[in-house]
C-alpha cells in the first residue's frame, strides 16, 4: 500500500491509478463528498475486494462513478425524460439508481438488477474515469454501518492490518469539507403505473358537485345514510378514484365522521390505518391508501385479507390501482365506487355507483 | 433500572436497552431493502421481517450490552448478524434453538420490558407487542405500554452510553413533531403531561415532502432528495405556493392543500426546473411549520422548544428553528444523534423509564393491544 499526496492536474497520477485499476486493485480517492473506495467496476476481482473491504451485506448494491450523461446511458436506461431531470443536478452530489445494462460486473447491482451511478463534481475524479473509459465503483471508503471518512487518518485508524492489505494506492487530499454522502435518488420507483381497472357495474349512479371541502365532507354523509339502509349486517368497502389532491381523504373524514371517527388523517405513510368502532353494526373501521402500490403482486402483502374476516368497513384511496381485488370485495360484501374529478381549483365533481 | 424496549410501528425493527435516559446497547434491522423496490412501506411484508428479524435483534442488543457494559456475557456466532442478511438467514433454523438458553441469562440483568402500543401500522406493531408480552410473562418482567408520539418527544432527551449530552429537562416546553406520519404540536408540561394543541389534519409534513419528490420524479424517499437539491438553489423561493392554514386561528396543519397547487402547477408547465421548484415547495412547508410554531410559542408563552422527528434530520429546517427561537429568546432542541430522529426504541425506552418512576406499568399483560391510532394521554 502506497500513500500519494494528491495534486491537482498530476497527470502521472492518474497514470499510476490507471495501471493499479487495470490490474484489479483498489484505490482510497477524495471526492466531492467524502473518501471513496475505487476500482474497475467491470472487474470482478475489483468489485469483490471492495465487498470484501466493506463487509458489504448481500444484495446491497454499490454504485459506479461515470464521467458523463453519455457515459451513464452506455450502462444504465434512461428515458428521454429522466435524461432532462439528470440534466438539471449532474454532476453533483447524488446517486442515481436505474435500471442495469449489465454491463459493470453483477456483484454491483441489486437483487433485482438495478444500479447506481454517480457524475461526481470533482475534476479528478471525472478525468480519471474519463482516460480509463469504464465506470468506477464509487463506494465510500468505510466498513458498511459506520460513518464516513473526511480524512485518510481517520480512515487508517478504523482499519484492521487484513483490511489495509487491500488497499494498493492511498490519495491524500487532507480534510475534506464536512459534505453529506450522496443523496441516493431512485428513478426506477417513480412512474406511476396504473393497474388494470376492475369493472364497475353500474347499478346505482348519483351525480354530485362540491365547491368545497365541507360540502364533499356533507356529501359523504349523505352517501352513507343512504346505503346503511341498503345493507344488512354485510362489510361495506368504499373504493375511491381520483387524481392527487381531488379531495379523496376529505371524503372518507365526512363518511367516517358518520361513525363517530373525528381523527382521520392521510394513512399513505403507513399505507394502513385502523379505527375501532363504538358504534354498530361494524367491527372496524380501515382506511386503505395504494397511492405507493406500483405492482400488482404487492396487493396480496397489504394484510387486506386479514380485515375481510371481519363485518368492517374499509375505505381504499387510489382504487383505481386495485386491480383484481375489486372482484374479491364484490363477493365479500357491498362495494361502493366514488369517482372524484378535479373540475377547477374549486369545483370537484363526484360519481357515486352502488 | 435497565429497560429492554422494543418499537416496530413501521419498517425498521429497533431494540434498544437503556438506564434512565442513557442508552446502554441498541440494535435495528432496517427494512429499507426489502421496501425500496415498492416505493414504501409495505404492510405484510413489514410484518414478516419484523416477524423474522425480532429475535436476532433483541439478542444483538443484549450481546452488545454485555460488550458495552462488560457483564462478560457474548456470543461470536452472532456477530454481524445484522449486517450479514443472507448469512444471518441461513444461520437463523441453528440460531433459533440456541436464542433461547442464552436468553435467560442476560435477561435476568433487565428489569422491566417496555413496546410501543401505537400510533402506528396495526399488523407491524402486533408484532412488537407479542414479542413483549412473551418476555414480560416469561421472564417475570414488568410491562411498560409506550406511545410512540411521546417516544419521538424523549428523543431529544436521549443520552449516550456516558451519558451525552449531559442537558437537564427543564418544563415546560412547546414540543413538536415533525415526520413522514405525524405533525403535532404538544405542550410538554411535565413528564408524561402532553397536551396536543395542534396537528395536521390531512398529510404529514414529511408526506407531503415525499410526494412532491414523487411528483418530480425523484422517487422515494423524497426529503433528503429535495433537501439537497433546495440547497443548491440557494433555499429560495421562486413560486410562492400557498401557504396553507396560514390564515386559520388554530394551530392545525393541512398540507393537502399545498400538494393539490403543486400538482396543478405541474400539469400546466411544459418544462420544469427541478431545483427551483424542490426549493419552492420546501420553502412552503417549512415557512407554514415556522409561522405556526411562532404562533404557538406566542399561545403558549413557552420559547424552550423540542423538535423530534425524521423531518429534523434536514439541516436547514434546524436552522430556520435557532433562528426563529432567537428572537424569543429561548432554545431549541433536536434530537442529538441522527438515528434519534427516525423509528428508534431508544426513545421509547427513554419514555418508559419515567413511567416506571411514575408506577405506570401494563394491569394485565395478556390483554395489552396494538392501538393504531393511538392519541398522546398524560398520566
Amino acid at each position: 500500500m502506497k500513500i500519494i499526496a494528491y495534486k491537482a492536474n498530476n497527470k502521472r497520477l492518474i497514470q499510476d491509478t490507471i495501471t493499479i485499476l487495470k490490474k484489479g486493485g483498489l484505490i482510497v480517492s477524495p471526492s466531492d463528498t467524502v473518501y471513496g473506495l475505487l476500482g474497475d467496476a467491470t472487474s470482478d476481482l475489483a468489485v469483490g475486494k471492495s465487498i470484501e473491504f466493506k463487509s458489504r451485506p448481500a444484495g446491497k448494491a454499490i454504485s459506479v462513478f461515470v464521467s458523463s450523461l453519455k457515459m451513464l446511458q452506455e450502462y444504465v436506461e434512461v428515458s428521454e425524460k429522466q435524461k432532462s431531470l439528470l440534466n438539471q443536478f449532474l454532476p453533483g452530489p447524488f446517486t442515481i439508481i436505474l435500471p442495469a445494462k449489465h454491463k459493470t460486473s453483477l456483484l454491483l447491482e441489486s437483487e433485482d438488477g438495478t444500479l447506481g451511478v454517480r457524475i461526481p463534481n470533482y475534476d479528478f475524479i471525472i478525468k480519471l474515469v474519463s482516460e480509463y473509459g469504464k465506470p468506477i465503483t464509487a463506494t465510500s471508503a468505510n466498513l458498511s454501518g459506520d460513518n464516513p471518512h473526511y480524512s485518510v487518518e481517520s480512515l487508517m485508524n478504523s482499519l484492521s492490518e487484513k483490511k489495509k492489505e487491500l488497499i494498493d494506492l492511498i490519495i491524500d487530499s487532507g480534510k475534506l469539507p464536512r459534505y453529506k454522502p450522496s443523496t441516493v435518488i431512485d428513478l426506477t420507483t417513480s412512474e406511476l403505473k396504473i393497474i388494470r381497472q376492475g369493472d364497475i357495474s353500474v347499478g346505482k349512479q348519483n351525480h354530485f358537485f362540491s365547491y368545497s371541502s365541507e360540502e364533499t365532507k356533507a356529501i359523504a354523509k349523505n352517501i352513507y345514510q343512504q346505503i346503511i339502509k341498503k345493507i344488512n349486517n354485510q362489510p361495506l368497502f368504499i373504493v375511491l378514484e381520483g387524481e392527487l389532491g381531488v379531495g379523496k381523504t376529505i371524503f372518507v373524514k365526512g363518511l367516517a365522521e358518520e361513525l363517530k371517527i373525528e381523527n382521520i388523517i392521510s394513512p399513505t405513510f403507513v399505507v394502513s390505518y385502523e379505527y375501532p368502532l363504538v358504534k354498530k353494526p361494524f367491527d372496524k373501521f380501515v382506511h386503505y391508501d395504494l397511492y405507493n402500490i406500483k405492482e400488482l403482486p404487492e396487493l396480496e402483502h397489504l394484510g387486506i385479507e386479514e380485515y375481510l374476516k371481519g363485518n368492517n368497513v374499509i375505505a381504499f384511496e387510489w382504487g383505481e390501482k386495485m386491480g383484481n381485488l375489486l372482484e374479491r370485495l364484490k363477493s365479500k360484501g357491498k362495494v361502493v365506487y366514488i369517482k372524484m374529478k378535479y373540475l377547477n381549483e374549486i369545483k370537484r365533481e363526484i360519481i357515486v355507483n352502488y | 433500572m435497565k429497560i429492554l424496549s422494543i418499537d416496530t410501528s413501521a419498517d425498521e425493527t429497533s431494540v434498544a436497552i437503556t438506564e434512565g435516559r442513557r442508552v446502554l446497547a441498541k440494535a435495528s434491522n432496517s427494512q429499507i431493502l426489502e421496501h425500496n423496490k415498492w416505493g414504501g412501506i409495505v404492510p405484510t411484508i413489514a410484518k414478516r421481517a419484523h416477524e423474522e428479524w425480532i429475535d436476532l435483534v433483541i439478542q444483538d442488543a443484549l450481546n452488545k450490552l454485555f460488550k458495552n457494559v462488560g457483564v462478560g456475557f457474548s456470543d461470536p456466532d452472532m456477530t454481524g448478524a445484522k449486517t450479514r442478511l443472507a448469512e444471518a438467514l441461513a444461520k437463523r433454523a441453528r440460531l433459533d434453538s440456541t436464542i433461547e438458553s442464552k436468553r435467560a441469562a442476560p435477561l435476568q440483568f433487565i428489569d422491566c420490558i417496555a413496546v410501543t402500543q401505537g400510533p402506528g401500522l396495526a399488523i407491524a406493531l402486533e408484532v412488537g407487542i407479542k414479542k413483549a408480552k412473551e418476555l414480560a410473562e416469561k421472564y417475570h418482567k414488568k410491562l411498560i405500554a409506550v406511545n410512540h408520539l411521546a417516544g419521538h418527544i424523549y428523543s431529544c432527551f436521549v443520552q449516550n452510553r456516558e451519558g451525552k449530552p449531559a442537558k437537564d429537562i427543564k418544563f415546560p416546553y412547546l414540543a413538536m413533531i415533525i415526520s413522514g406520519g405525524h405533525t403535532e404540536f404538544v405542550v410538554f408540561k411535565k413528564h408524561l403531561e402532553f397536551e396536543t394543541i395542534g396537528e395536521t389534519l390531512d398529510d404529514a409534513a414529511g408526506e407531503a415532502l415525499d410526494k412532491a419528490a414523487k411528483l418530480l420524479g425523484l422517487g422515494y424517499p423524497g426529503g433528503p432528495v429535495i433537501e439537497r437539491l433546495a440547497s443548491m438553489a440557494g433555499n429560495k423561493d421562486f413560486h410562492e405556493f400557498p401557504r396553507p392554514m396560514l390564515k386559520s386561528n388554530d394551530l392545525n396543519f393541512s398540507f393537502s392543500g399545498l400538494k393539490t397547487s403543486f400538482y396543478y402547477f405541474l400539469k400546466k408547465r411544459e418544462t420544469s426546473e427541478v431545483k427551483q421548484l424542490a426549493s419552492s415547495f420546501q420553502e412552503a412547508v417549512f415557512d407554514t411549520l415556522i409561522y405556526k410554531t411562532e404562533k404557538a410559542i406566542r399561545q403558549t408563552g413557552i420559547n424552550r422548544l423540542i423538535v423530534g422527528g425524521g423531518v429534523t434530520a434536514n439541516l436547514y429546517l434546524r436552522k430556520k428553528f435557532r433562528d426563529l427561537v432567537k428572537s424569543y429568546k429561548g432554545s431549541v432542541i433536536f434530537p442529538p444523534y441522527k438515528y434519534l430522529t427516525g423509528d428508534n426504541a431508544a426513545m421509547i425506552g427513554v419514555a418508559a423509564y419515567y413511567h416506571a418512576k411514575k408506577g405506570i406499568f401494563v394491569k394485565d399483560i395478556s390483554s395489552l393491544d396494538r392501538v393504531p391510532r393511538l392519541s398522546l394521554q398524560s398520566y
